[in-house]
């Protein structure tokens, strides 16, 4: 069964070899030039011993011109989009292409019962998507590494591709996409009724829910705020440190002197949350696959 | 425990009123038959007649609704190894990997059964001339049907379900693929239970006849044993079913005279001979038609009497 596994989904595993080598070869090209210039600067040296006075705005900002410009919307987008991509491609045709080539007659009448055909094909290829997120993360971690020194992991375009989720992200659209293929039948209706859903899911989460997975921090604002105030001070990703006087907090309001945030050393119980989550979404996904594959075979054809 | 026939010899196949729904519409129901060790077996019937139903029944991939099969004695549980391992099967229309190889197929052919034939099944793709490192999209139908069939061999079950085998292939390919499985019959004691609505190929290949139609099993049995069984008789217009030897099972009426193909004795045909009647032999195919075309005395739920005698010729069929 692993053959048979591997055989079938070998030209999919090829194909996200060749996605994650692509994204390696960006990622060390951009992210060496990115080094160069963080250490040129001296960031490291200047504006992260000074988190607690006044900002280094001019060499931030020149930094953060020249390499996190490419974190426009189109891209973020692009981004946002290419885990739910790869789920449901590699998802949509585990269950529905047997089903529309009439190939489940045969793969379900070998000796092989169907519900262990299943679990093996899940597992493999479960086990593949987990080792395919992990090597995008860690690959996208490396190369933003100098800028999340400036802006935390808190902010959307580090924490959505470092720590559990981008991977979490990925199992979800496989799952929900594998369930659509054995309700659908069909591999690219299944895949589009699969991504639709991620994809609001995704957005859900992250724009109404993960603000709010712990209770938020209220404070005063910190020294780099003070004597001088708005405009010397802000939130947002350009603003190092932010107005709590720290790097990588995320600061969800001001108010006068007040300032709500998320601190920045909630960034793994955040992770931890989220990926909690997508990945409790997939089981159930699977889990429901699972039995109704199995019931299948009680109710219809 | 199995379960043994009136002369002591366990079944290959028998299915105890059988039956499934889909929804609140039956799709075969009360079908009880038994297929001998060693038949060929051919299952005939429109399409629509249930006869994938059954078949898939039998395999595994289908839940019975009600009753239950037993291959070569033991009960079988919709999907469990035990009841996949007993029976191998050639789906219609063949179903392959497109993007695999010949040997890939029997990869997972191997990986899948653990009592595969491997030198099985390269030698028979060898004697047939088909490579094994060829991409099933690559061959032709027949080839396809052929790696399908030897499958289902190398997977080393007793019992052999074809469905609809033959209905794509041209009549040469038809004829081989035959030759073929009649070849597997004879040399290791194979059962087979073939299914076709095509019903001239199987005539000279088949030993037991199964008819299904409209849900129902019309007549089960040995096939020179049925064929033996029943007449063609050629008689007056008028004459009435009831004065016809044995039961009428399907009435033919021209101008002046009336074809009816009637199943009784042999020796009941011979004494009730009448002057100016005809009786013949009919031939498989003659026979098989009569059975589909008779109405069903059983399938239709709208008809108030369903059982009840229906006197004249209007009310019958009439071949033109």
């Amino acid at each position: 069964m692993i053959w048979v596994s591997w055989r079938q989904h070998r030209s999919q595993a090829i194909a996200c070899l060749a996605l994650l080598a692509g994204l390696a070869v960006y990622a060390i090209l951009a992210g060496t030039s990115m080094r160069t210039a963080f250490g040129n600067d001296n960031l490291a040296g200047s504006c992260l011993a000074r988190s607690q006075g006044t900002a280094c705005e001019a060499g931030v900002s020149a930094f953060m011109n020249e390499f996190g410009s490419a974190v426009n919307i189109a891209f973020w987008s692009v981004c946002l989009i290419i885990p739910g991509l790869i789920g449901v491609l590699v998802g949509g045709s585990l269950i529905a292409r047997e089903l529309e080539y009439g190939t489940w007659r045969l793969a379900w009448s070998q000796t092989v019962p169907r519900a262990r055909w299943l679990a093996v094909k899940l597992a493999l290829v479960t086990g593949g998507l987990i080792v395919l997120g992990a090597a995008m993360t860690a690959v996208i971690t490396w190369y933003r590494a100098p800028m999340d020194q400036l802006t935390g992991q808190l902010q959307h375009n580090s924490y959505d591709y470092e720590g559990l989720v981008l991977t979490a992200y990925i199992l979800c659209a496989f799952g929900f996409a594998v369930l659509a293929g054995l309700l659908i039948r069909r591999s690219i209706p299944a895949m589009v009724a699969a991504f639709i859903p991620w994809l609001a899911i995704r957005l859900v989460v992250e724009f109404v829910f993960r603000l709010h997975f712990m209770t938020p921090v209220t404070g005063q604002v910190g020294a780099n705020c003070l004597p001088q105030g708005p405009p010397g001070c802000g939130y947002g990703i350009s603003f190092v440190p932010q107005s709590t006087g720290h790097i990588g907090d995320l600061v969800l309001s001001m108010n006068g002197n007040l300032v709500t945030y998320q601190p920045a050393d909630r960034f793994w119980p955040f992770q931890l949350i989220e990926a909690g989550i997508f990945v409790a979404l997939t089981a159930a996904a699977l889990g429901a696959t699972t039995w109704l594959l199995h019931r299948r075979a009680a109710w219809t054809v | 425990m199995t379960q043994h026939d009136a002369d002591g010899s366990v079944p290959a196949l028998r299915t105890d009123r059988l039956g499934r729904r889909y929804g609140r519409v039956w799709g075969l129901r009360d079908c009880t038959l038994e297929v001998p060790a060693g038949a060929v077996a051919a299952l005939v019937g429109p399409n629509g007649a249930g006869k994938t139903t059954l078949l898939e029944m039998i395999i595994g991939l289908l839940e019975p609704t009600e009753g239950q099969v037993s291959v070569f004695g033991q009960t079988s549980r919709a999907g469990t190894a035990e009841a996949l391992a007993r029976v191998g099967y050639v789906a219609q229309d063949h179903p392959l990997y497109r993007d695999f190889t010949v040997a890939d197929m029997f990869h997972l052919g191997r990986a899948m059964n653990p009592s595969w034939d491997q030198e099985l099944a390269a030698a028979r793709v060898d004697a047939l001339g088909i490579p094994l490192n060829r991409k099933i999209r690559r061959l032709s139908g027949g080839q396809q049907a052929q790696v399908s069939l030897t499958m289902a061999l190398a997977k080393r079950a007793p019992l052999l379900v074809l469905d609809e085998p033959v209905s794509s292939l041209d009549p040469v390919a038809r004829l081989e693929f035959m030759r073929d499985v009649m070849a597997s019959a004879a040399d290791r004691a194979l059962t087979f239970l073939i299914s076709s609505h095509v019903v001239a190929e199987l005539e000279r290949f088949c030993d037991w006849l199964i008819v299904l139609a409209g849900g129902h099993v019309q007549l089960a049995g040995p096939a020179d044993d049925l064929l033996a069984a029943h007449r063609l008789l050629t008689v007056p217009r008028a004459t009435p079913d009831a004065e016809l030897p044995g039961t009428a099972i399907h009435r033919t009426d021209s101008d002046r005279h009336s074809t009816v193909l009637v199943r009784a004795d042999p020796v009941q045909l011979a004494v009730q001979g009448h002057a100016g009647w005809q009786a013949d032999p009919v031939s498989f195919e003659q026979l098989v038609m009569a059975y589909l075309q008779r109405p069903s005395t059983v399938t239709s739920t709208d008809d108030p009497a369903p059982a009840a005698p229906r006197p004249g010729p209007n009310t019958r069929a009439v071949i033109r």
